[in-house]
Order: structure tokens, then sequence, then C-alpha cells
């Protein structure tokens, strides 16, 4: 696909590629890239780093690098599965109502807007509370849920441009289905759109997983980045100077939220040519030194 | 004839690409005398308006104006002017009306402000001062001095589009550029817009860069035509000659793929 | 007029739709409701007492519309209830001390990062292609693809911990009392730096990446070059022509924008032991403290709706199209 090879072509792309390839790939081989199980006790509480435990072990003695590859299978499951959800809705949604138009799209709009001015954080926060320990499963669900507003307010707004197209218009004169419309004429020119939105989408899965784990609303025995954070700020891990057990949590996510961030962005530069950045004017720029022309 | 108002000589623009350049205007020479009204003729794409955007060197990267060019104005090489000589050049002595109007306003200030910054810009002058030359330019294009406090979005296209003939003739511009300026207009206003640049023309004494791709209404107005194609300036003469006597294959074309309302058919020639 | 009019309207549906959201949620949890939203109390309060805050809730003896309208009647006249943790402590009094904190942090946060960051997307765009864009743009992605969680957990580590430049907690020094003097003054600037710093990291990154991309969006409109074409300084081109338009979409986003801040200074409160809103709720869950952890859902959801209303009322400020003509 077009898309593709472009993205393939540009650098913040492929850095974003590798860096969650790599990390997909961790998370698949997890059990074989390390000997101890994550859930059992294989050290003494809070050792440092060492060569045994490459990134030390947590206050109840698991080893933490085996916790955090392990972890990274919730983390990535939870973000682009919810994050698959969110976009779905989000998509068909903002299509039907973008093409409909009229009493359908007035619907779907104001209870979008309801839900995007209602604070997300909050919401979350109460509903979890309500159900108590929340699997990664449940989190999931209730993020794709809760969360696809934006998407459709996004997917609306291309869907309504696109309608006005000659291609739509003869595509209703020929008498195909309004279903057959969204799905094959008006969906694929989204293409871009939606995956700007599916990516941000698993961003923010990932970030409010960890997130409502931090705050204890998960299940203490998932092995995810989330909880380890929750654990590692329950046994105080900073203070008591074991900055290994939270800080790999941290970078671990911080480094997931950079790949998938580049991604995106790349994805927003091919589809808007004019929102790039560097590298064209580089030969302009050599031209302009050497005197052969000027603005 | 004495020192001409503007004077392009070998312009070469190219726009540079990541590996291939486009080649926009090619050595391009022309003259335009004190008064004169000069039009640039062609079809969308062969350059007058890369021409016009050069004259103010607005042209951002990736357009690029070839070393061997001249843009002289009043005998001055623009391209050589610095920073603040080219600020201070821009507007005294060539003012620009652009495609549409009703776009060129800054939709956030208001009319009198639109009058007050470029007068501010060029010379030391008082709020009340400015004041009174906004409506004094207003006044010569026949709107009331209390439109001095609407926005642009307040006025009516055509008004809008006086606006802006108003304040180009702010700091009484040698050289009047108008790219396009009639395109998106109906035919009567079009006539009206003309007529009011020709009137003040005589008044004030400024020559005029008209740039379009209607060939008749060009001939029409103009002293003298440049026929533009592809980058290349094909063929330059007076109006009636153009009319009359085209040189050029592709001017002769151009005559021949207008219909005419009058006269016998005549045999319709192929065009490439 | 009618533009704010119809704002207004819409965002007190919003609010009841927050509202019934606290209504149905713990009738529809498996289990009784009455006991899902009081177990905490435990033997701790007095019957009567419980009956009341029953009756707050909504739970009384009739069909469910009744219930509703119920608790919406408790709701509008700013009865929501009283923290079983804190009791006698009613909701509104603990939540609304929390909330000075709350909008102190936040408010200042979100100036703070709008400003900056809406000038570097300025400069940014005006700059396009340069190495400043791109190092402007890299830096925006890297800070807002990081969970407010781990950069508050990274901010505290190394300026908390590792440096020891700053406090690590709370909203000032516990040994003084609240006052309006230098002392008090003081030690709170000193323990809100960390928290404000990660706020601005955090949210810096965004405001940028939206200024410059309408910015860019708008750079080749006529009225940006007929600035230019006038012979008007560059810095005046840039910001009464360019910004000043761009700013209305970017206000706008503005008021999206503010879930996500809300979101982000609640982590931060809580890394930081911060006595605000995030903090508040925080401890509420942790002791299923629901009547507060309910009243918070209402309090940021108008807090919300607030913020947004003074965002469209600038927005009409801001763009002249929207003035009566």
């Amino acid at each position: 696909m077009k898309l593709l090879s472009q993205l393939l072509h540009n650098r913040k792309a492929v850095v974003g590629l590798v860096i969650l390839t790599l990390i997909i790939l961790v998370a698949i081989f997890a059990p074989w890239l390390t000997e101890y199980s994550p859930v059992k006790r294989v050290g003494r509480p809070h050792q440092a780093p060492s060569p045994e435990h490459w990134l030390g072990t947590t206050r109840l003695g698991h080893d933490v690098f085996s916790r955090l590859i392990h972890g990274a299978r919730v983390s990535l499951a939870v973000g682009f599965g919810a994050g698959l959800l969110i976009t779905v809705i989000g998509t068909v949604l903002g299509i039907i109502a973008g093409y409909k138009g009229g009493v359908i799209d007035e619907i779907i709009n104001f209870f979008t807007n309801m839900v995007l001015v209602v604070p997300n954080l909050p919401l979350l926060l109460v509903l979890a509370s309500f159900i108590g320990q929340a699997s990664p499963l449940v989190i999931a669900i209730i993020l794709g849920f809760t969360s696809w507003a934006w998407g459709v307010r996004v997917t609306r707004s291309e869907t309504l441009s696109l309608r006005q197209r000659d291609f739509v218009k003869s595509a209703e004169m020929l008498g195909e289905p309004a279903w057959r419309i969204m799905a094959l004429e008006i969906f694929p020119n989204l293409i871009s759109i939606v995956g700007i939105n599916f990516i941000g989408s698993v961003i923010f899965a990932v970030i409010t997983e960890a997130t409502l784990e931090f705050l204890g609303l998960g299940d203490p025995n998932t092995v995810s980045w989330g909880i380890m954070l929750y654990n590692a700020q329950n046994a105080s891990a900073l203070s008591v100077g074991a900055w290994w057990d939270l800080l790999s949590p941290c970078l671990a996510l911080a480094l997931l939220g950079l790949g998938l961030a580049l991604i995106n962005f790349a994805i927003d530069e091919i589809a808007n040519p004019r929102l790039r950045t560097g590298g064209m004017l580089n030969r302009w720029t050599r031209m302009v030194r050497v005197g052969e022309g000027k603005l | 004839m004495s020192q001409p108002v503007l004077s392009i000589r070998h312009l070469t623009i190219d726009y540079i690409g990541a590996e291939t350049d486009f080649s926009a205007v090619r050595d391009v020479s022309f003259d335009i005398a004190p008064g004169e009204f000069f039009g640039l003729a062609g079809e969308s794409g062969c350059g007058k308006s890369t021409i016009a955007f050069a004259v103010s060197r607005l042209h951002k990267p990736p357009a690029l104006i070839r070393s061997g060019s001249e843009i002289l104005v009043n005998g001055r090489d623009v391209l050589d002017l610095d920073e603040e000589a080219l600020r201070a050049f821009r507007w005294r002595e060539v003012a620009m009306v652009f495609q549409s109007a009703m776009n060129s306003l800054n939709p956030v200030l208001t009319i009198e402000a639109q009058f007050h910054d470029v007068l501010r810009a060029h010379s030391r002058i008082s709020r009340a001062q400015a004041r009174e030359r906004a409506a004094e330019l207003l006044e010569l294009v026949d709107i009331s001095p209390d439109r001095l406090s609407a926005y642009p979005h307040q006025c009516s296209g055509g008004m809008r589009q006086r606006v802006v003939i108003a304040i180009c003739l702010a700091l009484n511009p040698k050289l009047l550029i108008m790219d396009e300026p009639t395109t998106a207009l109906d035919v009567v206003v079009q006539r009206e817009i003309l007529q009011r640049i020709d009137v003040l023309r005589r008044k004030l004494g400024f020559s005029v860069l008209f740039i379009t791709h209607d060939l008749g209404l060009m001939v029409q107005v103009s002293d003298r035509i440049g026929i533009m194609l592809e980058g290349e300036l094909v063929e330059v003469n007076d109006a009636q000659t153009i009319y009359r006597h085209p040189q050029h294959t592709y001017t002769q074309r151009l005559w021949a793929s207008m219909p005419r309302l009058q006269g016998e058919q005549i045999a319709r020639e192929a065009l490439p | 007029m009618a533009f704010l009019l119809r704002r207004l309207a819409f965002y007190l549906a919003a609010f009841m739709a927050a509202a019934t959201i606290n209504f149905f949620l713990p009738r529809m949890m498996p289990g009784d409701p009455i006991e899902i939203m009081f177990a905490s109390a435990g033997s701790e309060l007095s019957l009567e007492n419980l009956n009341a805050l029953k009756l707050t809730f909504g739970f009384i003896d009739a069909p469910m519309p009744q219930q509703y309208l119920a608790y919406l009647k408790s709701v509008f006249t700013g009865d929501l209830g009283v923290s079983i943790k804190y009791f006698p402590l009613p909701v509104t009094e603990l939540l609304g001390r929390a909330l000075v904190w709350t909008l102190g942090l936040m408010g200042l946060a979100t100036v703070v990062s709008f400003a900056l960051g809406s000038l570097l997307g300025v400069m940014a765009a005006w700059r396009r292609g340069t190495r400043f864009d791109s190092a402007v743009s890299l830096a925006a992605i890297f800070s807002s693809s990081v969970p407010a969680v781990v950069v508050s957990l990274i901010v505290l580590f190394v300026f908390g911990y590792q440096l020891g430049w700053f406090p690590n907690g709370y909203a000032a020094d516990p040994m003084l009392d609240p006052a309006l003097d230098w002392a008090y003054v003081s030690s709170v600037i000193y323990h809100g730096t960390l928290p404000m710093l990660t706020l601005v990291i955090v949210l810096t990154g965004g405001f940028a990446v939206t200024m410059r991309n309408n910015m860019i969006n708008l750079l080749g409109e006529d009225y940006i070059v007929m600035g230019r074409a006038k012979g008007l300084a560059e810095s005046r081109v840039m910001l009464w022509y360019a910004a000043r338009n761009a700013l209305l979409p970017t206000v706008s986003s503005l008021a999206i924008a503010i879930g996500t801040v809300l979101g982000g200074s609640l982590i931060t409160e809580v890394v930081f032991n911060y006595p605000g809103l995030g903090n508040t709720l925080y401890q509420a869950i942790l002791a299923r403290d629901y009547p507060v952890i309910q009243g918070q859902l209402l309090i940021m959801t108008g807090a919300m709706l607030l913020a947004n209303l003074a965002v469209d009322l600038s927005y009409v400020l801001l763009d002249p199209r929207l003035k009566r003509a």
C-alpha cells in the first residue's frame, strides 16, 4: 500500500516502527528471554541491578526484568485491544453521522459532545472504583466504551467533506446502497485519519491503563507495567532508594509512547505534506549558500 | 522611453524539489514605462503570478530566483536590497492586489488598523493623521469613512476589493501589480473596477502590471501586452497589434480558441 | 449571544449526564446498591445518619424515576452528601478545600503551558523547515507521548530525590500554618515547583503542535502575503496576521485539552502528595468512600464545563466574526 511505502521512507516512522517492533518481539518471546518467573520470589527484596538480576528485584523479591518483559504483553494487549475498540466505534459512528446527516447526525453529535465534555479520567476512576479490582480485560472494555468520542469528531468532519465529492455522488446516482458507499467509497479515503486515530487511541489506552493500575484500581495479581508502578509506589521504592523498581516500568512506558507517537506524527506528515518538518529544503539551502540564487 | 518603472531582465525562477527542479519562469525580459498599463496574459501555470510575486520578492522556499536575473524598479535592482531596504521598498514603490480581495484583508483587524499599520511601518505618522489619510484614500474608491471601524467580514465582496485598492495607493506607489483581480467577479463588476483603476491611474500617474488569463478583457484595457507560455515570454507588443496581427503561433491559437459572437464561422484549429 | 446560550444549555445537559451516571452506576453493579455505596461505613454510622445519606443519594422507598428526581434535587441544591471516611464532613466542603489547590496548580500550569507552547508553535511554524522547527516538533512529540504518571515520577526522582533541590511532597511545609505571609507563600511556591514543572512538561508539547499546525494551515492565505507585501515588520506579520488568526482554532482546542489537563494534574497530585482534588479522590478510592467519589465526578464535570464556557466566551471576544455585525 502506498501509505506503507511512504511510511518506510520517513525517518520518524522508521524509528518508531523499530521501537514498536522491538517491544512487541520482546513481549512475545518473554518466557525465552529470562530464566525467572515474573511471579516467583527469586531473590532478596530490593536488590540493586546485578549480572543475575539485570534490573534488580522488587520488594517481594521478584525479578524486575522478568516482570517488565512479561508485563509488556499485558500493556500491549490492552493498548491495541482497547485502541482497536475505540477506533472501530469512533470510525463507524463518525462515518454514519457524517454521511447520513440529519437527525442521525444530530443525535450522534449530541452524545459525542456530551461524552467529550465529561472529563475522561474522573469518569474512569468512578467506574473503576465501582467495579473494584479491574482486570486488564475489564479495563480495556471500559476504555473502549468511554473513549471513542474524539474519533467520532475527527472522522465525521472528514466524512462531511468527502461526502460532497464527485465519486460519492456518482455512486449514489448509480443506486449503490448506503452501507456500501460508506464502507467501500468513503472509508478507503479515510485510512490515514483512521490510522492516526488508531495509534492515538493505543497511546491513550496504554497510558490510561497504567494510570488506573497505578492508582490501585487494577488487579494486583496481574503482571503489567501499571501494576509494577503501583507495587513500587506502595513499596516506597524512591524513598528507600530502590529506583530500578520504579524507573523500569516508567522508562518502558515512555519508550512505547515515544515509538507510537513517532509513527503517528509520521502518518500526519504524509497525510498533510504541509506539516512536514525538515529535510526537503536541503538542496534549496545549498543552492542559496553557493550563490546560485536567492528568494 | 524615460527610465522604465519596471525593468525585468533575464528573470529565471525555479522551484527546487528534492531531486528535480521545476522551471517556472525562463529568461523573461520586459519593461513597463511610467503610466503604462501592461498586461501579462497566459494560461494557468505559465508563470505570470510567479513573476508578480518576484517583483516584491514575496516568494518562499522552495522558489529560487536564479542569479543573473535582474528586477529593476525605478532603476534600483530589487534583488540587491538587504532586508531592511527591502521592507522599506515594499508598498512604497510597488503595491499589489491579489487574486481574491476577499481574503486579502486580515479578518481580525479593522479596516482602519489595516491602513494604519502600513502607514506606520513606512513613516512617522500619528494615529489621527493616519485616520485622515485613510479616509482620503477610501474616498478615492467611493467608500464612506465611517467604514473605517468595520471589520472585513462586515463589508461586501466588492467593497473589500475597493478597500484593498485604496490600501494599495496609500504610499503613492509607482507600480500597481494586479494578479487576476477580476477573475472571481462577474463582467459588470469587472468593468467597474477596471474603469476605476483607469481613472485613478490618470489621476495619480502609476503604472499597472495586470495579470490575467482573459486575453479579450486585457486587449480592451492595456497599452501593451505580453503573452506567456510555459514560463517563457513568447510575444510582447502593443495591444492593437496583439489583437490584429498576432505574430506568435500560440497567440494566434489563443485568439482562435475564443468563440466570437459576431462574424462568420471560423474553422476550428486543433490545439495541441 | 445566541451562541453562548446554546452552549450554556448544552453544558447543563452534560452536567445532568454526569449526575445520571452517578445515579445509575451503583444500581447497575451486581449486588445491593445500598450495600455497595455505604459498605465502607461499616458499623460506624448511626442509623439516622445512614438514612440521611441514603436519602441524599436517592435511595428512597419509591420507584426508580422518583429516586432519580430525589437525587437530582440533592445535586441541584448543593447537597452532595457526607464523606464516610471523614464523617461528618460534607462532601462539598471536603472537595471545596481541595479544589482551591487544584485550581491554583492546574490553572497556573495551563496558562504557562498554553503561552509557552503557543509561542514555540508560532516560531516553529514561521521558521518551518529549519532545525528549530524540527527540534520543537520532536520535543513536542516526546513530551506529549509520555504519560503524566511517568513524567511526574521521573521529575520527583531526579529533582526530589537525586538532586534534592525540591521537597518531595505536600503543598507547603507541614510545620507552617496557612497564612498570607511570606513564609507560607514562599513555602507554597517552593513545594509547588515540581508539580508545576511536571504539568508544564506534559502540556506544552500538545499546545505547541496545535499552534504550529494551525499556523501552517493559514500561512498560504492571501492576507499573510499581503501583510508581507505591505512592508510590515516580520514580527508584526507573524504575530498580528498569522498568530492572531491561528489563535482562534488553538483556543477552541484548549477547551478539549482541559480534560487532559485535569487528568494529568490528578496524577501529579497523587505522586507529589499535593492536597488537591486528585489526591482527595485517590484517598477516597482507597477507602471506597463513594459519596466523595461520586461528588468529585460532579465537581470535576462542573469545573470542566465552566472552563469550557470560559473558553467559549474568550472565543467570542477573540473572533470579530462572531460579534454582532
